[in-house]
C-alpha cells in the first residue's frame, strides 16, 4: 500500500480536507506550497515560508 | 513598531527612494498611504505612524515590497485564469484597465452570486487566483472563493480585516488616484513578471489613464 502525501496547513499542520482550505505556491519564492486551513485563513494566521521566511498574509 | 508623529518626509532617506517602484512624491501625491482613523488589529503591522489629524499612515516601503510580491504571485498563474474584482466605484476603472493591460479577467459590476461556484449560471467562471480592492466591499467574490479554494489577493486599507486574505497589499482602497496608482503598478509589474514588459522598456498607460472619471 502506497502512502499519499497528505497536504498539511503552514501555520498549525492540520490536514487541508474540507472547505474553505487553500494551497499555493509562496507569494515571493514560488518553490514551496504554502497551505492554509479554513481556521487559519479564518483568523488571519500568519503563515511563513520555510525556503524564503516570507511572512503573509 | 512606534506609532509616533514624525514630520512628513524626514523619515525617507534617498537610499529608501530609490529601492521604490516609483518616486516616493508620486506615492504621496497620489495618497496610497493615506488610512483611516480606525485601524483593525490585523493590519496594525502595516502601519508607520499617526498624523496629528488622527489618520493612520502605512509604511510605503511595505507596500512597495507587497506590490512586487503580489505581481509574482499572479505571475504564476495563466492570466485568463486571475479575476480582478472590484464594486467600489473607484476602483471599476481602474480594475478595466488592469485587466484590459494584462489579460485577466476582471468584474466591475455587481457579482452575480454563485458567480464563481454554479456552473450553471451563464456568468460562471473558474479563476485559479482572486484579486480584489476591498474585501469589505467584494464579500460575496471573497465568500466564493474560500468556498472554491482558491487564493485571495487583497488590497486592505488601515481598517479593514484581512480575514480570508492570503495575500495583503497594505495601501489606501477608497481614493481615486491611489486605486489607479496601485492598479497601474500591479499590472507594470506583472507585465515584466511575464517578460512582456523588459525592465528598462517603458509602460505607456499612465495613471491618469487608470483613474476612474470625477
Amino acid at each position: 500500500m502506497s502512502a499519499t502525501e497528505l497536504k498539511s496547513c503552514t501555520s498549525c499542520g492540520v490536514p487541508l480536507v474540507g472547505r474553505g482550505s487553500a494551497y499555493f505556491p509562496c507569494p515571493q519564492c514560488g518553490n514551496t506550497t504554502v497551505g492554509r486551513c479554513a481556521r487559519c485563513r479564518d483568523q488571519s494566521v500568519e503563515y511563513t515560508c520555510p525556503a524564503c521566511g516570507f511572512v503573509g498574509p | 513598531m512606534s506609532m509616533e508623529e514624525v514630520p512628513q518626509g524626514e523619515q525617507h532617506s534617498q537610499a529608501d527612494e530609490a529601492d521604490l517602484l516609483v518616486p516616493y512624491d508620486v506615492y504621496t501625491s497620489n495618497g496610497v498611504e493615506i488610512g483611516t482613523q480606525q485601524k483593525s488589529a490585523s493590519m496594525r503591522k502595516f502601519i508607520e505612524r499617526i498624523r496629528h489629524d488622527g489618520l493612520y499612515v502605512l509604511d510605503l516601503r511595505e507596500t512597495d515590497r507587497r506590490i512586487r510580491v503580489a505581481a509574482k504571485f499572479l505571475s504564476r498563474f495563466p492570466p485568463e485564469r486571475i479575476l480582478a474584482v472590484s464594486q467600489r466605484q473607484y476602483g471599476q476603472k481602474p480594475v478595466r484597465m488592469f485587466a484590459s493591460v494584462t489579460g485577466v479577467s476582471a468584474t466591475s459590476e455587481r457579482m452575480v452570486p454563485g458567480s464563481l461556484t454554479n456552473p450553471n449560471l451563464p456568468g460562471y467562471v473558474e479563476p485559479k487566483v482572486l484579486v480584489v480592492a476591498d474585501p469589505a466591499t467584494d464579500q460575496q467574490a471573497l465568500t466564493e472563493a474560500v468556498s472554491i479554494g482558491i487564493p485571495v489577493v487583497g488590497l486592505c486599507d488601515v481598517n479593514n480585516d484581512t480575514r480570508n486574505v492570503d495575500l495583503v497589499i497594505p495601501t489606501n482602497n477608497k481614493g481615486r488616484a491611489s486605486l489607479a496608482t496601485i492598479y497601474w503598478l500591479l499590472a507594470r509589474e506583472l507585465l515584466r513578471e511575464q517578460k512582456k514588459l523588459e525592465a528598462g522598456q517603458a509602460f505607456t498607460p499612465t495613471i491618469e489613464d487608470f483613474q476612474a472619471p470625477l
